[in-house]
Parts: C-alpha cells; sequence; structure tokens
C-alpha cells in the first residue's frame, strides 16, 4: 500500500512540476501579470489525508482562474526554522497570496507577515491572526458529532474507539463530540480513547487500532493522517470512521463515513479577495453550514431510516438548531462543565482540555 | 581481465585532491542526466541549485544561518570520531541543550538581566555534556556500546521536549497547543540586521572551528586520541588511557550539540515545540565525514550540506522540481563525495587472467 501510494506521489507530483513549469512559460507571454500564490505543506501530497485536501483546495483556485494565476508549491516544510525561511523566500519573491497549513507554521508567519505589510498571508489551523495575517480552521467536531451517532447505530458493543495524534483541543473536542453524538442515540454508549503521541505513526496507530479492538470497540475512528486505523478496523470486522478524506476504499466494506474537509471555498475566496483588491485578514471558522467539514457517502449497510436521521442532524447542526456541545455536560468525574439550556463558549471549545463523561482514557 | 581492490601502502596525495573534483564532475554529469531525462533545462537546473540561492544577502545569511549549527555539531563529534568513539546522539543532545536553555530564557526571575544568554550559554552547554556524560560512563566504566546508549538517549530527549511542551511548560496564552512562550527579547540573539536572520551565534562556530584544528592537529591529547583511533593497542602500549578517550571524545560533541541547540531556541526558533531540530544532529555525522574529520574541511562539508538543502528549496520555487528529485540528486553528491574519498586508501588493480 504504502509503496504504490509513494509511486503515485511520485508520478503526480512530476506531472505537477511540468504542469507548473510549461505554465509558468504561457503566462511570461501574456500581457497581464498573473497574481502570484505561494504554498507551503507540511508533508508530500499522498493519495489521502490532510496536504491531499489541501492540494484540491489548490486546484479548487486553479479550475477558478486558469492561468490567471501561478500558483508555487512547496511541500514538506515541517520545522519552523525551514517554513520561515520559505515563507521570506515566497513574499520577498513577489508572491501576493501565501498559504500556510499546518499549526507549526504559526510561529513562522507571526515572524514573517509585519515584514511584508503589502502580502496576504492565510494561516490554516492557526490561531494569531494578525493585520495580514489571516487563519481558517474546520468545525470537526460537528462532524464526529454526526459520525458518532451513526458509529451509536452500528455499534453492538456499546462501545466506541477513538485515536488521536495529541491530546490538545483540536483532537479532544472532536473526540468528545464523537462520544457526545453517540450519546444522543445511545445514552451508555462509552468511548475508549488512545493518543499516539505523534503526527504520523502507522505502526503505533495499528497497535493502538488492535487495542481498542481487543477492548471491544466495534467502531474506529482515526483522526491522524493515515488510514491504518480505517485499514485495522475492516479487516478485525469492526466499523470505521475515516477522517479528512473519504476512507472507504481502504475500509473492507465496513467505512461507515468520514468527516472530511473541503477548504476549496477558503482557498478560493482569498484568491479572488486579493485579485479584487479586498482582502482582508479574518479568523475564519466553518463546519457544517459552509461545507468545510462533509460527511462522505454513508455506508450501504446504515438502514434508510437511520440515514434519513443522520442527514437531518447534519441539517440542524448546519442550521444551528442543534449544538454539539449543549449542555448539560460532565467531565469524566461526573462534574457539570457546561449548565443544561446553554452551549460551550467559542474560546471553550478552542481551548477544550477535559473529556466528557463515558470517555475512557487519559489526556496525556 | 579481472579487477581487485587493495589498499594502497600510503593514503593517495593525488588521490586526496582529486576525489573531490571527480565527485563533483559525477554529480554534476548524473544530475544533468537526471534533470534532462524529466524535460528541465540541466544548466538552468544546477544554476538554480547552487548559484542562485546565494544570490542575495537574504539568501548568504540563511546559507550561514543553516550551516552554522551543522558545523559546530560536526567539529565536536569530529573530536571522538578520530578516537573512533561513536557519538551518534548529537540529536538528542542538542535537544537537551536547547531544553535547558530554553528553560534558563523562561523562567530566570528577571527577563531583561544581560546575564541571561550567557547563562542560556552554560546552560546549553553543560545540559548536552550532562546527556553525553551517561553514555561516556556506561561505555568508560561497563564497556557499554556508545552508539546504542547515544541513539537512545536521543528518543529520550524527544519524549522528554513532547513532555515539557504538552505539559508543564506549555504556553499558558496558547490555546493549549504545545509550544511554550516566546523567549523575552534579552534571551534572543539580537541578528546582524533585522531584514535577515542570521545573528552573532556563527561566532560561536567560528572559535569552535578553530579550537577544533587546535585540539586535533596542535594539543597533545588531540594526538593520543588519534592514535588511539588508529591503533588502540599501541596506544594502550604507550600508557594512554582509553577512558580519558571515551571522556573527552563524547563530552566535546555533547557540548557542541548542546549550544547548537542552545543557539537554535534563542536564534531562528525563539521558543521550544515538539519539533526544534531538522536532523541537525543527524546530518552533522554526514558533514564531519565529507570534512574528512577536519576542522577546515567539515566547514566546507558544513557549507554544501547547507547549500544543497537551500537549492532544493529554490529549484522547488522556480522551476517547480518536485521535492522527491532535489533529494535524489542531494543523495546523489552524497554518495559520489563519500565514495571518491574510498581511493584515497584504495585502488583497483588491473589481474591478468593467467595469474
Amino acid at each position: 500500500m504504502f509503496r504504490l501510494t509513494r509511486r503515485q506521489f511520485l508520478r503526480y507530483s512530476g506531472a505537477t512540476g511540468v504542469a507548473l513549469s510549461t505554465g509558468g512559460l504561457a503566462q511570461a507571454a501574456s500581457a497581464e501579470d498573473p497574481l502570484k500564490i505561494g504554498v507551503v505543506y507540511v508533508s508530500p501530497i499522498a493519495e489521502i489525508g490532510w496536504t491531499k485536501q489541501h492540494s484540491l483546495g489548490v486546484d479548487a483556485i486553479k479550475n477558478e482562474f486558469g492561468d490567471k494565476v501561478a500558483i508555487t508549491v512547496l511541500d514538506n516544510i515541517f520545522m519552523p526554522q525551514d517554513a520561515e525561511r520559505v515563507f521570506r523566500e515566497l513574499a520577498a519573491s513577489g508572491n501576493q497570496l501565501i498559504f500556510g497549513t499546518s499549526f507549526s507554521h504559526g510561529t513562522p508567519l507571526q515572524k514573517v507577515a509585519p515584514r511584508f505589510p503589502k502580502t496576504a498571508f492565510e494561516h490554516c489551523s492557526g490561531i494569531v491572526h494578525l493585520a495580514n495575517l489571516g487563519t481558517f480552521e474546520a468545525k470537526y467536531y460537528e462532524g464526529t458529532f454526526v459520525a458518532g451517532a451513526a458509529g451509536a447505530h452500528m455499534s453492538k458493543s456499546g462501545k466506541i474507539g477513538f485515536i488521536g495524534g495529541f491530546p490538545i483541543p483540536d483532537i479532544v473536542g472532536p473526540a468528545n463530540a464523537l462520544l457526545l453524538g453517540a450519546q444522543s442515540v445511545n445514552p451508555e454508549i462509552t468511548c475508549n480513547a488512545i493518543f499516539l503521541n505523534s503526527w504520523f505513526d502507522p505502526g503505533k496507530e495499528k497497535e493502538a487500532a488492535n487495542t481498542l479492538l481487543s477492548q471491544g470497540c466495534d467502531v474506529i475512528c482515526s483522526m491522524t493522517d493515515t488510514a491504518t486505523g480505517v485499514q485495522v478496523a475492516g479487516e478485525g470486522g469492526a466499523w470505521s470512521i475515516g477522517y479528512a478524506s473519504d476512507m472507504a476504499k481502504f475500509g473492507s466494506g465496513k467505512h461507515l463515513t468520514a468527516f472530511v474537509l473541503d477548504w476549496s471555498t477558503n482557498y478560493v475566496r482569498a484568491a479572488k479577495g486579493v485579485a479584487e483588491g479586498n482582502w482582508k485578514a479574518e479568523a475564519r471558522w466553518d463546519g457544517l453550514a459552509a461545507g468545510v467539514v462533509k460527511m462522505a457517502p454513508y455506508n450501504e449497510a446504515i438502514p434508510a431510516d437511520v440515514q434519513g436521521k443522520l442527514k437531518q442532524l447534519e441539517a440542524d447542526i448546519g442550521a444551528g438548531k442543534l449544538h454539539p456541545y449543549a449542555g448539560e455536560l460532565k467531565d469524566q468525574d461526573g462534574n457539570v462543565k457546561v449548565a443544561a439550556g446553554s452551549v460551550l463558549s467559542d474560546t471553550d471549545i478552542r481551548g477544550m482540555n477535559w473529556f466528557v463523561r463515558g470517555m475512557i482514557g487519559k489526556l496525556g | 581481465m579481472r579487477l581487485r581492490i587493495e589498499q594502497r601502502p600510503e593514503p593517495s596525495a593525488q588521490m586526496r585532491i582529486a576525489a573531490p573534483v571527480i565527485a563533483t564532475a559525477l554529480t554534476f554529469l548524473a544530475g544533468s542526466v537526471l534533470f534532462a531525462a524529466l524535460g528541465y533545462d540541466p544548466l538552468i537546473t544546477l544554476h538554480a541549485f547552487f548559484v542562485a540561492p546565494l544570490n542575495s544577502i537574504n539568501g548568504l545569511s540563511e546559507w550561514l544561518l543553516k550551516a552554522s549549527p551543522l558545523i559546530l555539531i560536526a567539529c565536536g563529534l569530529a573530536v571522538g570520531f578520530r578516537a573512533n568513539i561513536w557519538n551518534i546522539g548529537a540529536e538528542g543532545q542538542l535537544i537537551i541543550g536547547a531544553i535547558a536553555a530554553c528553560g534558563v530564557g523562561l523562567f530566570y526571575p528577571n527577563p531583561e538581566s544581560p546575564l541571561l544568554l550567557p547563562l542560556m550559554f552554560l546552560a546549553g552547554t553543560g545540559a548536552g555534556m550532562v546527556w553525553a556524560a551517561i553514555p561516556a560512563f556506561l561505555r568508560a566504566r561497563m564497556n557499554t556500546n556508545e552508539i546504542l546508549v547515544t541513539l537512545m538517549l536521543t528518543y529520550i530527549a524527544t519524549l522528554l521536549l513532547s513532555f515539557l511542551v504538552h505539559g508543564p511548560w506549555r504556553d499558558p496564552a496558547g490555546f493549549n497547543y504545545p509550544q511554550t512562550a516566546l523567549l523575552p527579547p534579552a534571551a534572543m540573539f539580537e541578528p546582524f540586521d533585522y531584514a535577515y536572520r542570521l545573528n552573532p551565534s556563527v561566532f560561536i562556530t567560528a572559535v569552535a572551528v578553530v579550537l577544533m584544528w587546535l585540539f586535533a592537529d596542535r594539543s597533545f591529547l588531540g594526538y593520543k586520541m588519534s592514535v588511539s583511533g588508529a591503533a588502540p593497542l599501541a596506544a594502550r602500549y604507550a600508557g594512554f588511557r582509553e577512558s580519558s578517550a571515551v571522556w573527552t571524545g563524547l563530552l566535546a560533541g555533547g557540548a557542541a550539540a548542546g549550544i547548537a541547540g542552545m543557539a537554535e531556541v534563542a536564534g531562528p526558533l525563539g521558543q521550544l515545540s515538539p519539533q526544534i531540530s531538522p536532523g541537525y544532529g543527524f546530518a552533522a555525522i554526514i558533514v564531519a565525514f565529507i570534512g574528512r574529520l577536519n576542522a577546515f574541511g567539515i566547514v566546507l562539508g558544513g557549507l554544501l550540506m547547507s547549500l544543497l538543502f537551500l537549492g532544493g528549496e529554490t529549484v522547488q520555487m522556480t522551476l517547480g522540481l518536485p521535492a522527491a528529485l532535489t533529494r535524489i540528486f542531494q543523495g546523489v553528491l552524497l554518495f559520489f563525495l563519500l565514495a571518491a574519498d574510498f581511493f584515497i586508501y584504495y585502488r583497483l588493480r588491473h589481474i591478468p587472467e593467467h595469474a
């Protein structure tokens, strides 16, 4: 599997390189200068996963603007020292709009942006925004809530499992929402959570998924950058929930759904704003309503009436009728964290560092 | 006709000079074929790789900034490598140095004190040496393999860093994200010019290069260490203690890596996050060997590695060359460089068929 992915990556990136270089020549000949855009990925573009979804956003810009844009892409820029140099180079070489796509790009962007006040910077999963540094992020928890409900409908053991990278709010919050969604169907259901303490470690992820299976979990949600969790669950006869990309083809027919990330509106809006001269640095945080989070097609094994309920759930969350973190919410020790009738504030969601009741596992 | 590899009676003086030239020529040739096969003009690509990155002051500044930790660590490692002391855990010693230095910078009672940077320097050096003292003690006292111990301690250092930035040292104003607060300005090296990132920590590297040269070529201890590396039995017969070579080699590497960690955190980073080194500790091993464990060779090796890295980014940015291709090219160059060195000590001989 890995080998295949890598080969495809080589072919893909080779093709991109050729396309970019010939594109560059064509543009040089045209009268009007194209809008120069720089994009920095944290890892190579694989078949699925975080960076793949960002590359689809970049493709959306290309589809929308064609040869009116010249896009420079750098992949595998992870370390802050390297990121700062790359952002600086991109800005200095005349790119008018620059995207950083990882949390680790945050501090470098905050250092570079003030030096290039005329350049527009956009940072995915950023927390600090400046006069010319905008941020955009997805409400993952809206997706996991719906996925959790789907899992609870299909689970026989009443136990679901969650695998995450690090116990940071961006992961802990969605894990909580997964269980809350499941509890909206079956109040007794519980969720075992395991953190890998790594963003990318298929070996550990496989171990974690097997552990969850042996603990009796029959639905596994893996919020990591690989399809390993989905794969192991499928091989072990358990249902799975994918993250970032639709992972159905890895799930041995047991992939229930995935909460897919679609950044294209963010990419196209920023490019349009800069092209028309009305770009402003914003902090955007969107979910199901804006289509930044989407549910992948539901597994055919889910009965039609249940699928109807899940679609209704998506619509209700999108319309704001239902909030995943609506009270009453208790933590693992039974303390009330959100009173009945109120919802968790956005700030508290972005800083969530506690597990809801029914989560089994420790933070850190 | 058959060929046989045999050791030269004396290292070849001509090959010593010719090896890098041959390697460079072969790399350019192989690279040109590679680039041409994929539809890129070889001359333009090579220009973008080796010349374009250094075309601006910013480029030069970035070049030295990236080369500095590589050279510094490689100098420290070479002290041990000359005596066959294999410290491959400089990455861990760098991380521990960075942790200690950042700890001082964050928690020293007076964040404006001019003593902050010197204290951080001492903390980084000390912590790197302590981390290297563990394998030194185990090797000197219990004959434990220092390759394994130094490597394993790298993982421990990484996990310690991860624990600190996810837990006790996490920035209280950082939405629980795994990173520390930014260091106060007095705890950072002030860049020569705020338009660029290069800072006075390069002078530390310069001093380290001179010290390394004096130690290796001009000191009795350095001579003893070379002897114990080249001929351990002879060294023992002459009364040179192996344990002193072990301690010196590992502590020098640990100190250099610890300082490099301090310079990263007080320079381009300004804070700790779960990942603070782009593999400097491991790349420095290659630099030490490209430089043939010699101070000035290491300077050239570090500058080359740094340029390869920047060049890889430049070709990606200007020509859209895929990152994987640039990494292949970097690998080709390193391969030819190290392979050509082989012929300094060995030669190919024709052997007549009937022999």
